[in-house]
């Protein structure tokens, strides 16, 4: 799963080819087939993978401020770019090639900011009288913002992001929501 | 688009020929939208146009090159009513011209299901190598935003991420609710878009006093 995460990296999902995955793993042939039924297995296997391990570490970060929201944000905030900065291969991956590789990548990519939705919205104020689909747009434009980083090649600087990336998550809560509770 | 006259109708070769090509974008952004672009063919796109599939080449080279045209035009329109909705009023305050801009797009794309669909989805997520194109046509909506926009409550400018991150969360979430066969109602979602919009700069409460004022 790492050499895929590389792979597609460096030379986008289409171009990858199972004997590059098998060689860049150093595993036979066979034991990638014993594992997966192909190339599409591998990539949301991966993709599947790195979200899920994400998700965790922010989950993790936030549960250790759990009265202040400023602080949780930052702390979840801090955590997901951390990831991208140490793994720009599986971010790139995750962000951009997932969105089109294949119909079921993308699903799965939906799904993905789906989860990253309810995520923040476990962690954010309540009774704010926000829209419903403030975590959509927030988490849609946090994205966005780390699209475009990931695109200029510069995953591994994504913690410069943390200052903007804050207050744009925190503005709307300005002023509607206590932040602490 | 309405099909021209058979015969001799005195029109000239330029306009038979551009209005063809109009009715192949047209005919491609209705089939993607219905099929999908796997079973979108140039068959399809020409019946759907009454366009001959040997007139069909001599506009586009593939079923992508008439892609690209039809995501290029479709964006140029979209821009337009954008430009519209805000240029007859370009001495406005910020606090009404971008309100009326949003609306206009919004009120735009749940008439047009099927270009909701080919400038948010298809795009971006459908692999149609098209990201550079998306990413240009969503940063060109920056501009709108950033153009006299006022310093936060607290005085603070607004950080030039917060631009970028409105404009790409907004186009995310519509992107999504077409996705999710919703494009119709896409306008309904105009008081949280608006409020997604202009808290950062104006705060919740004259966000909230503008959007209720509609």
């Amino acid at each position: 799963m790492d050499a895929m995460a590389e792979l597609t990296a460096e030379q986008g999902y289409e171009a990858t080819k199972i004997a590059d995955i098998v060689r860049r793993a150093g595993v036979a042939r066979k034991t990638l087939y014993d594992n997966f039924d192909g190339k599409e297995e591998v990539f949301l296997a991966a993709f599947d993978s790195a979200v899920t391990e994400v998700s965790a570490r922010i989950e993790e970060a936030c549960a250790d401020i759990p009265d202040e929201w400023d602080a949780r944000a930052a702390a979840g905030l801090r955590a997901l770019l951390t990831y991208i900065a140490e793994n720009p291969a599986t971010a790139r991956m995750c962000l951009i090639e997932a969105m089109s590789a294949t119909p079921a990548a993308s699903v799965r990519y939906e799904e993905a900011t789906t989860r990253f939705v309810a995520l923040l919205e476990r962690n954010a104020p309540v009774d704010t009288g926000l829209p419903e689909t403030i975590g959509e747009t927030l988490v849609g434009g946090v994205a966005w913002i780390l699209h475009q980083k990931i695109r200029r090649g510069e995953a591994e600087q994504a913690l410069d992001l943390m200052p903007e990336l804050l207050d744009f998550i925190l503005s709307p809560y300005h002023g509607v929501a206590k932040t602490k509770r | 688009m309405e099909r021209l006259p058979r015969g001799r109708h005195g029109l000239s070769p330029e306009f038979v020929a551009q209005n063809q090509r109009e009715r192949l974008i047209a005919g491609l952004t209705e089939v993607l939208y219905e099929v999908g672009y796997q079973k979108t063919t140039v068959s399809l796109i020409g019946g759907r146009a009454s366009v001959s599939k040997s007139d069909f080449y001599k506009h586009f080279a593939s079923k992508d090159d008439c892609f690209f045209a039809a995501y290029e035009a479709g964006i140029e329109r979209i821009r337009k009513v954008v430009t519209d909705a805000c240029a007859g009023d370009e001495k406005s305050e910020w606090s009404s011209r971008v309100p009326m801009g949003i609306r206009a797009l919004l009120d735009f794309l749940a008439r047009d299901p099927a270009l909701a669909s080919l400038s948010l989805v298809e795009g971006l997520r459908a692999g149609r190598g098209v990201y550079d194109r998306y990413q240009a046509a969503v940063e060109s909506f920056v501009p709108y935003l950033r153009r006299g926009a006022p310093p936060t409550p607290d005085g603070d400018p607004v950080p030039a991420a917060t631009d970028e991150a409105v404009v790409g969360g907004i186009a995310s979430l519509l992107g999504r609710r077409v996705l999710a066969g919703e494009a119709e109602q896409i306008d309904k979602l105009a008081p949280d878009v608006l409020e997604f919009a202009l808290t950062p700069y104006l705060g919740a409460t004259e966000a909230r006093r503008i959007i209720s004022a509609g």
